[in-house]
Order: C-alpha cells, then sequence, then structure tokens
C-alpha cells in the first residue's frame, strides 16, 4: 500500500512537471502568458538603453527601469544629463510623467497615451499593454517553426470584440523557452504598422531573455528604437512606495 | 429697315412687350443676384474659414500635410518670407507647431500649441481678434500663452493662470514649459477653442530645441483671389527653396466640397428656372407670331419675301429679350452693387456660420461673370428657340394666309 502510494506520487509528480509544458505547447494564450511572465516576472529591475535612430540623428539613453506585476512600472531616465531625471510611472490605467526642470508631475490624458514616448518609436500604451495582448485577444497558433535548435511558436492574436484596441491583429513569435522573439503590429486594414523584434537573446537574471529589441516603423524605414538591457534582476522585493506619485517626484 | 421695322413691331402691342419685358428683366435681376449672393457666400466661406487660422495659402515642408512632425522644418524659410514680395500677397507669418500636453495640477489635455510671430501674425489669421479676455500675445511676451476658451475651461484655467506644457522636442528629447495665460479666444468652432493654443515663436524655438527654425509659412492676400492669381509664383518660390506651396483647397479641401455640392445644386434650381422662363416667353412670342398670319401674308402680298419676314420677327425677339436681359442686368446690378454695402443679416444662422469662420452678415459679390452668365443663356436660348417661328413664317403662302383666322 505505501508502495502503491509512492508510485501513484511519482507519476503524479512527473505528469505535473510534464503536462503545463504539454499544455503550454497547444494553447497558445498560455503560451503568451508564459512568454510575458518570462519577460516581466512577478517583479523586475533593469538598467538599458534605449537608442532613437531617426533621419535627422541618433539619441541614445539611459534608463533604469521596475515593473511589478502587469500593470506598475517606473522608468527613470539617468543619461544624458540633458534627459536625466525625467521619470515616467504607470500604475494601473494612470500615467504620470515628472519633469525636472517643471519638477512637476503631470498625470497623462487617455489622447496622449497614443503620443511617443520619449521621442522613441513606443508610444505611452506600450509600457504596460503588454496584458492586454494575453487577455483581450484571440489567438491562434499558426505554425510552429524549427529555428537555431529550437521551436518557434507562431500565433495570430486578433483584437476580442468591443475591446478598444487600435491594431487590426498582432503576430507574436515566442520561443519554445518562453523568449518572445517577434511582434508584428497590423492596422484594421491588414497593412503591417511596426515590428518589434528580439536581435539578442542571452541569459539574463537567470533566464533567456531578449536582451536587445528594436521597434520599427513600416511608414520610416530607416528610423527605428533599439532598447538593450544591461543588467537584469528578476522577482525581487520592490517596496510598494517605488509605484507611488509622490516617490515619482522625489525618490527615496 | 427690317430692325427699324421689328422695333417698330415691339411697341405696336405694347402692354404685351411690357409684360414679356417685365417677365424677362425680373428673372434675369433675379439671376445676377442670386449668383452674386452666392459667390459672395463662397468668397464669405472662404475668407473666413481660411483667414481665421491657416492662411489664404501656405509653405511647407515636403511631406509634412501628411505627417505634420516638429522635425520636419521648412528649408530656407527666411527667404521664402520674401513671398510678401510677390504682387498679390500682404502678409506671411512664420510658424512652428506641435502636439503638448497642457496640465493644471491633476487635470491635463492634450492640444496644438504653436509658436507664432506676435507682430505678423495677426496681419495672416484673425484669430487675434476672437480674443474674449486679456489681449493676443505682444512683441516682448516670452512665457506667455493664449488659449481657446474650451480648454481654459477644461483646464479650470482663468486668465493670469499658470499652464504646464509638457510636450516632445525637435530631437525627442523632453520640451516642458511653464506660461502664463495672457489671453482666451472664442473662435465659436468648438475644436479650435478646445485644441489650439499659441506662444510666441522664440519661446517656442527654444523649449522645443528648434534652433531658427519654423514649420510653415502662411499667407494671406487683401482680395481672396489676388493670392489665388499669385499661386504660380509662389509654386516656384516654393520649389526653388525645396518646399511646396498649398493652395486654400489643399489646407482645408472640406471648404471647397461644401462650395461645391452647394453649387452644383444651386446650379440646377438656376437651370429649372431659366428653362421655365425661355419657354414662357417663347411661348408668348410664338403665340404672337400666330396671331399675326393675316398682317405676313399681307406683307408677302405686296412683295415681302418670307425669309425677310422671319428675320424681322426674330430680330424682334432679339431685340426684346437683349433690351428685358439689359433691364435686368441693370437693376440687378444696381441692388447687388446696394447690398454689397450694407450686407444681409441672416438672423438664427449665427451658429451655422459661425462654423465657418464667418460672422452673421453676408456680403454679394458682382462680377462681369455672374452679372451676364444667368441673363446671357436666356437671351441665347431665345435667339436660338426664336428659329422656331422663322421656319414657320418659312412656309406661310400669301393666299392662304391672308384668310387665315
Amino acid at each position: 500500500m505505501p508502495d502503491f502510494t509512492r508510485r501513484h506520487l511519482l507519476v503524479l509528480t512527473i505528469a505535473a512537471l510534464v503536462l503545463p509544458n504539454m499544455a503550454l505547447a497547444q494553447d497558445p494564450q498560455a503560451i503568451l502568458r508564459a512568454a510575458f511572465d518570462n519577460w516581466r516576472a512577478t517583479s523586475s529591475h533593469a538598467v538599458a538603453e534605449m537608442t532613437i535612430k531617426k533621419a535627422s540623428g541618433t539619441r541614445s539613453l539611459t534608463m533604469e527601469n521596475w515593473t511589478q506585476g502587469g500593470d506598475k512600472a517606473l522608468v527613470r531616465f539617468i543619461a544624458p544629463a540633458r534627459d536625466a531625471g525625467n521619470a515616467t510611472l504607470q500604475n494601473g490605467r494612470r500615467t504620470y510623467v515628472f519633469n525636472p526642470k517643471l519638477n512637476q508631475v503631470i498625470q497623462l490624458p487617455a489622447s496622449a497615451m497614443s503620443q511617443s514616448w520619449m521621442g522613441s518609436d513606443f508610444s505611452y500604451n506600450d509600457l504596460t499593454k503588454t496584458e492586454q495582448l494575453v487577455n483581450d485577444y484571440t489567438h491562434t497558433l499558426l505554425e510552429t517553426r524549427r529555428q537555431n535548435g529550437h521551436d518557434v511558436y507562431v500565433i495570430e492574436s486578433i483584437p476580442k470584440r468591443g475591446k478598444p484596441i487600435v491594431w487590426g491583429k498582432q503576430v507574436v513569435q515566442v520561443r519554445d523557452d518562453s523568449v518572445l522573439l517577434r511582434e508584428d503590429f497590423y492596422d484594421q486594414s491588414g497593412n503591417l504598422v511596426r515590428s518589434m523584434a528580439a536581435d539578442r537573446v542571452r541569459m539574463l537574471g537567470g533566464r533567456p531573455y531578449p536582451i536587445e529589441m528594436t521597434m520599427s516603423r513600416a511608414a520610416t524605414p530607416g528610423a527605428w528604437t533599439r532598447i538593450v538591457t544591461k543588467s537584469a534582476e528578476f522577482d525581487i522585493d520592490i517596496p510598494s512606495y517605488l509605484f507611488t506619485r509622490s516617490n515619482l517626484q522625489n525618490p527615496r | 429697315m427690317l430692325a427699324a421695322l421689328a422695333w417698330r413691331n415691339i411697341w405696336r402691342q405694347p402692354a404685351r412687350s411690357i409684360l414679356s419685358l417685365i417677365g424677362l428683366a425680373f428673372s434675369s435681376l433675379l439671376l445676377v443676384f442670386m449668383l452674386s449672393f452666392q459667390f459672395g457666400v463662397y468668397d464669405t466661406i472662404k475668407v473666413g474659414a481660411l483667414g481665421l487660422l491657416n492662411g489664404f495659402g501656405q509653405f511647407q515642408p515636403i511631406g509634412y500635410k501628411d505627417d505634420p512632425d516638429i522635425s520636419r522644418v521648412l528649408p530656407n524659410w527666411h527667404a521664402l518670407m520674401d513671398a510678401t514680395k510677390i504682387n498679390g500677397v500682404d502678409a506671411a507669418t512664420p510658424r512652428a507647431a506641435s502636439y503638448a500636453i497642457m496640465a493644471n495640477g491633476d487635470t491635463s489635455f492634450g492640444a496644438a500649441i504653436m509658436g507664432v510671430n506676435p507682430a505678423s501674425e495677426p496681419k495672416v489669421s484673425t484669430l487675434a481678434s476672437t480674443i474674449v479676455e486679456g489681449r493676443y500675445l505682444a512683441q516682448n511676451d516670452t512665457a506667455a500663452i493664449v488659449m481657446g476658451a474650451g480648454l481654459a475651461r477644461n483646464l479650470g484655467l482663468k486668465l493670469g493662470d499658470t499652464v504646464t506644457m509638457l510636450g516632445t522636442g525637435n530631437d525627442g528629447s523632453v520640451a516642458a514649459d511653464v506660461l502664463a495665460i495672457v489671453g482666451i479666444f472664442s473662435t465659436g468652432i468648438a475644436e479650435i477653442d478646445r485644441q489650439i493654443t499659441q506662444m510666441p515663436l522664440a519661446r517656442f524655438q527654444d523649449t522645443f530645441n528648434l534652433g531658427d527654425n519654423v514649420n510653415i509659412i502662411a499667407m494671406r492676400s487683401r482680395g481672396f483671389n489676388d493670392i489665388v492669381n499669385a499661386e504660380p509664383a509662389l509654386r516656384k518660390m516654393a520649389k526653388d527653396a525645396g518646399a511646396v506651396y498649398l493652395r486654400w483647397d489643399e489646407l482645408q479641401p472640406e471648404v471647397r466640397q461644401l462650395i461645391t455640392l452647394d453649387l452644383s445644386t444651386a446650379m440646377l434650381a438656376y437651370g429649372v428656372m431659366i428653362v421655365v422662363v425661355v419657354f414662357i416667353l417663347l411661348n408668348t412670342l410664338y403665340m404672337s407670331v400666330l396671331e399675326r398670319t393675316r398682317e405676313f401674308g399681307g406683307l408677302m402680298a405686296i412683295g415681302m419675301r418670307p425669309a425677310q419676314i422671319g428675320t424681322m420677327v426674330w430680330l424682334e425677339l432679339v431685340f426684346l429679350s437683349l433690351l428685358g436681359a439689359g433691364i435686368g442686368i441693370a437693376l440687378g446690378a444696381g441692388i447687388t452693387v446696394w447690398v454689397q454695402e450694407v450686407g444681409i443679416q441672416f438672423a438664427g444662422m449665427d451658429e451655422v456660420f459661425r462654423q465657418w469662420g464667418i460672422s452673421g452678415r453676408v456680403y454679394p459679390s458682382l462680377s462681369l461673370f455672374t452679372a451676364t452668365i444667368g441673363p446671357g443663356i436666356i437671351v441665347g436660348a431665345i435667339v436660338i428657340l426664336g428659329l422656331i417661328p422663322y421656319r414657320h413664317i418659312l412656309g406661310l403662302e400669301p393666299v392662304k394666309a391672308m384668310g387665315a383666322a
């Protein structure tokens, strides 16, 4: 009897270990969920460099960012001097911007959320809209492709009816170790508007991570925004005061 | 000889001729006035809609119209300001523009922010004249802003308060400033009153890291058509500088669409009116020809050929229509000129008009075209259709004609 129990337990344990992966291989929503969990974890703290290439020139900014859950993010720019001190805080649906010259916090109106963030190809919406992709879209696994020794899932995501989403669809590519490789954004008439691609994947903070990501727009070839993550730690304790308005203005 | 006969014949039936003349003159008068009025309204709409903000024409960087990004700056803009030397262009003003967030505490709204030259701007745009509180920007203003009443109300700000502006500079860096509200305008156009703000150009260039650059040059002429006539010169000037010139209907295509739509429905009404007038007149004249069959028989009996009689009758029609149209044009032009002085007030139309940036008073615009096109078509139609009685007369025989009732 104890023998049976032990064997039973073993089977259960193996099943518990194997089954989620099998489920993951079949359910595109779970694949995406896992990819975003891998990307942002339950919390994260990272230092990254953002390079903005435009026809008029190239600009590089260094930023420190913290995230918690799916809807809290704080980004503080630390270099160059001209941009240092500017910070963006997202907490739930509210987005705040701090400007050191004004020494003032401004809450962004909804109409400004689609505006360029710090002159980059990202919008304020992009800072936390990741959750929306998982929940507000219907996902279809288009194909599973073999690439550099990994399975890559190509998932088509179409917005659910009635959700306030500007995109007609997104096509997302996720590697079998939950690394987000590529995200293509299409408009309502099916034209490619912009793409975010992982250019380099390395181990970072104990997990495979797209340390170099480039966002480019179909309408402006030759212009792009690249974010290179220099260092990161995941699933750490972040004090809750970090994501408050007062901390945005006066960092502790 | 035939002409003299025709003229005399007209006055042998003075009552009928005068009635015909009155009909002709009145319809001509109506056409002259209505067309002048219509074109006057169009001019008023054009001047009102474009004069408020856009100007009658603009120089823009290539591609700016489709993607008005602050980084698209006007090449050689100082040279382009020489447009005022072109005959017909009376004023030009440089502008820079971007989108910014306007904030007051926790309240914030997105709005367009324009950097303008306080000295030259009012010569191009009538926005300054719609200030209802405070004043327009002045030459020595620095951290000053004027905004629409709608935006000020939404932000909970009044004259003299400061507003925080947060935008993106030319180089992508944050452009932030605190500006004092020196004036609040109310154009009556909700979108403009909610979304437009203006600040001094120099401060704008500084805040948005724009250097000495501007995004557009807006222009105005005294008469609306002056700048339309100067278009080839302006296009060439823009091309030489590496920029583009935008005509009024490229700046505000909806104005042209409105005019085209209105004109096409109006043309239908004028067409119907002309057809009715022509047929009523021809009917009267043709009846009088039929009545005079006996007279024509007599004329033929004493040696006048049918073609001569036909020509005489046709000349009667021509004289009558020319005289009627002439009187109509004279009266119509007179009335139009008088109304041009005083204007016409449309009670209750203020709301509609204000959307197009015009006041409730509308002035007709008399031109050679509006004065002659309507009566001209009537005369032309009568001259051509008058060949029907001519043909009728050619078929007459003296004896039968004299025996006719």
